[in-house]
């Protein structure tokens, strides 16, 4: 029997569909391949609602059963697990809709608004970490932004993945550090062209190549972020005199204008009157 | 320390500091014990008064309005008393005295804890000032 | 399709034993093993030395058979290391490596002047190199053997029906009917077309990992391979 390019084409993709009979789930579309497995849309019958439904071989689940247990507000939640009748597992979750991070920032997006953003994420890994997960592919293809600005990191764990080139860390065996290199290279990839030498020296510091130079957790490293949006001096960065003198120009900007103003009052009028 | 005592504080210290400056002014320098003394007591009450603005109005803004228009008010009156007893001195008491209100109002509303129910009667946004 | 190609190793030949493919020649069977490497290499290989070498119908068919003849003697599967590559690439290269070798000998045969066979790189016109030609005959042959697999099944367990609303809408040649349109067709309701459909994939997804099974060394390598073929 000969078959044709389209029929092949055809074929590999629906032997690949999985077969959802003994489940309460009605596959409807693929939306996505992550790091553990594919993605698709389904609908739970009972509930009538739609769920996005990650089916994948078992024998790589990694730590990805660990990820369920934990709830946090940037964690997907799950919902269900479960076998397939080929020999593939799978775990219902919340379906996302909104934007991965990288077309979010593609569009025309606050600096403020990207850096809530990062802290979104740090607040989730920092999380998780406590309890002893890391993630292993951070990457904004597994960020994701929802509808209502709300952010969730994805694909938690993935024992078998190599990585990503340029977030991947350098060290051989990954530890919580190697997700805060990769959190200083999302950093990098999200910030805009010009940014501010104080942002682009955190990312530096969180992507140093010796793990014992970046930051501790992803906690200090949101402190060095608050510290730089409160206009204060950053860890990360040794910076100029200058700049620090006008950091606290702009931080007591008004106080500093009112002074003046008092003392061009006092030298008018004294120029006044001894003319 | 609450808004009322940033207020008098200052007030205080920067009217003294402004009755100071009249020592620039050498045929002032005989009574400028009492300039101080004087001034002192202007920045207080504007102190005050700005200090209980604060507490019911969180604006940097209106609080800047609100002591500057304080500080101009009292250093007329000083002035008008000042002018009393022979060469007026409208314009030196006076500018100042409406930049050093500024400055006071500013302090209030930047420092010191609000009311302690955690709510001032009315709040206006800031915006980019 | 291609009469040239009709000539081919015995293929069609459901795998007895779930054997991986060095267990069979561990086991001291490595003509079993051949021949199920042959099924389902023969027409990829020919193809691929048809585009990588630019040979003729003739010289492509005797090359492959060349290949896979002395396959044996060559010790071509007790070279294989699976800790390295797939089988599929380490075939690949071996296929490259006894083509070239085939040429240098046939070059020292000739004196000068005559004709030289310069490996040729050229793309398709859809840009298709020909290692890249090489993996989607592997696939297509795959499958078609699958397909085999999964007719000759239902055959044998009475599920002709099922077979029959599968072949309608999955090997569609141009646009696929619409379920409604399948159901009329053969006389049963939508959601039977859904089931049959279902599982004749689900069917199909196993005999083709049994066929991948069959030339894989081991459950690793089949995983791989599985995940390969689904990206």
């Amino acid at each position: 029997m000969d078959v044709s390019d389209r029929v092949l084409d055809h074929l590999r993709h629906v032997s690949a569909l999985p077969d959802l009979t003994g489940t309460r789930y009605d596959l409807e579309c693929e939306i996505g391949r992550g790091g553990m497995g594919v993605v698709y849309r389904a609908r739970d019958r009972q509930l009538g609602r739609v769920v996005a439904l990650k089916v994948f071989d078992p024998a790589l689940a990694g730590e990805a059963q660990v990820i369920a247990q934990i709830e946090h507000p940037g964690i997907v939640p799950i919902y269900d697990s479960g076998a397939l009748p080929d020999g593939r597992a799978f775990y219902a979750m919340k379906l996302v809709t909104g934007a991965r991070l990288d077309r979010y920032v593609a569009g025309t997006v606050s600096l403020a608004e990207r850096l809530r953003i990062v802290r979104r994420i740090g607040e989730a890994v920092g999380f998780a970490h406590r309890r002893g997960v890391i993630h292993r592919d951070l990457k904004p293809q597994n960020v994701m932004v929802g509808e209502f600005g709300e952010v969730y990191v994805m694909d938690w764990g993935v024992a078998a993945v190599a990585g990503t080139p340029g977030f991947r860390a350098p060290e051989a065996c990954l530890d919580s550090r190697s997700d805060i290199y990769a959190m200083g290279a999302l950093v990098q990839f999200i910030l805009p062209q010009s940014s501010p030498p104080a942002l682009r020296a955190i990312a530096a510091k969180a992507m140093s190549a010796e793990p014992s130079k970046r930051y501790s957790d992803a906690a200090a490293m949101l402190a060095d972020i608050d510290r730089f949006q409160e206009g204060l001096a950053v860890e990360a960065w040794a910076e100029p005199l200058w700049h620090r003198l006008e950091r606290f120009g702009s931080r007591n900007a008004v106080l500093l204008w009112l002074l003046g103003a008092y003392a061009a009052v006092k030298f008018a009028i004294f120029f006044l009157r001894n003319l | 320390m609450n808004k009322i005592l940033v207020g008098l504080i200052f007030g205080v210290v920067l009217g003294a500091l402004d009755g100071a400056t009249a020592w620039f002014y050498p045929e002032t320098r005989p009574v400028l014990g009492g300039i101080m003394v004087g001034s002192s007591i202007k920045g207080m009450v504007v102190g005050l008064l700005s200090g209980w603005f604060a507490r019911k109005v969180r604006s940097i803004k209106w609080g800047i309005v609100a002591g500057a228009s304080l500080g101009l008010l009292f250093a007329y009156i000083v002035a008008v008393m000042d002018a009393s007893s022979g060469k007026s001195h409208y314009l030196e008491i006076m500018a100042p005295g409406f930049v050093v209100g500024g400055i006071v109002g500013f302090l209030t509303q930047h420092m010191g804890n609000p009311p302690v129910n955690g709510r001032a009667e009315t709040r206006i946004d800031v915006g980019s000032l | 399709m291609d009469p040239d190609t009709a000539i081919g190793g015995p293929h069609g030949q459901f795998p007895s034993t779930r054997v991986s493919l060095l267990e069979a020649v561990s086991a001291g069977v490595p003509n079993e093993a051949l021949e199920r490497v042959a099924g389902l290499y023969w027409k990829p290989v020919y193809r691929f030395v048809r585009r990588k070498f630019g040979l003729n119908n003739e010289d492509a068919k005797d090359l492959t058979q060349s290949f896979f003849a002395s396959a044996i003697e060559r010790d071509f599967f007790g070279r294989f290391d699976a800790a390295k590559a797939s089988f599929r690439s380490y075939l690949r290269m071996a296929v490259e490596r006894f083509a070239a070798g085939q040429y240098t000998a046939a070059r020292r045969q000739k004196r000068g002047g005559g004709i030289e066979f310069e490996p040729l790189e050229e793309e398709s016109a859809a840009g298709e190199s020909a290692e890249q030609l090489f993996e989607r005959e592997w696939q297509r042959q795959l499958f078609a053997l699958a397909l085999d697999d999964l007719r000759v099944y239902c055959d044998e367990s009475g599920k002709s029906l099922q077979f029959q609303v599968f072949e309608t809408y999955d090997l569609a040649a141009d646009a696929r009917p619409s379920y409604a349109a399948v159901a009329a067709q053969y006389g049963v309701a939508e959601t039977s077309v859904t089931n049959y459909l279902a599982w004749a994939r689900r069917l199909l997804r196993g005999f083709v990992a049994e066929r991948l099974r069959g030339v894989t060394s081991g459950e690793r390598e089949l995983g791989e391979e599985m995940r390969r073929l689904w990206t």
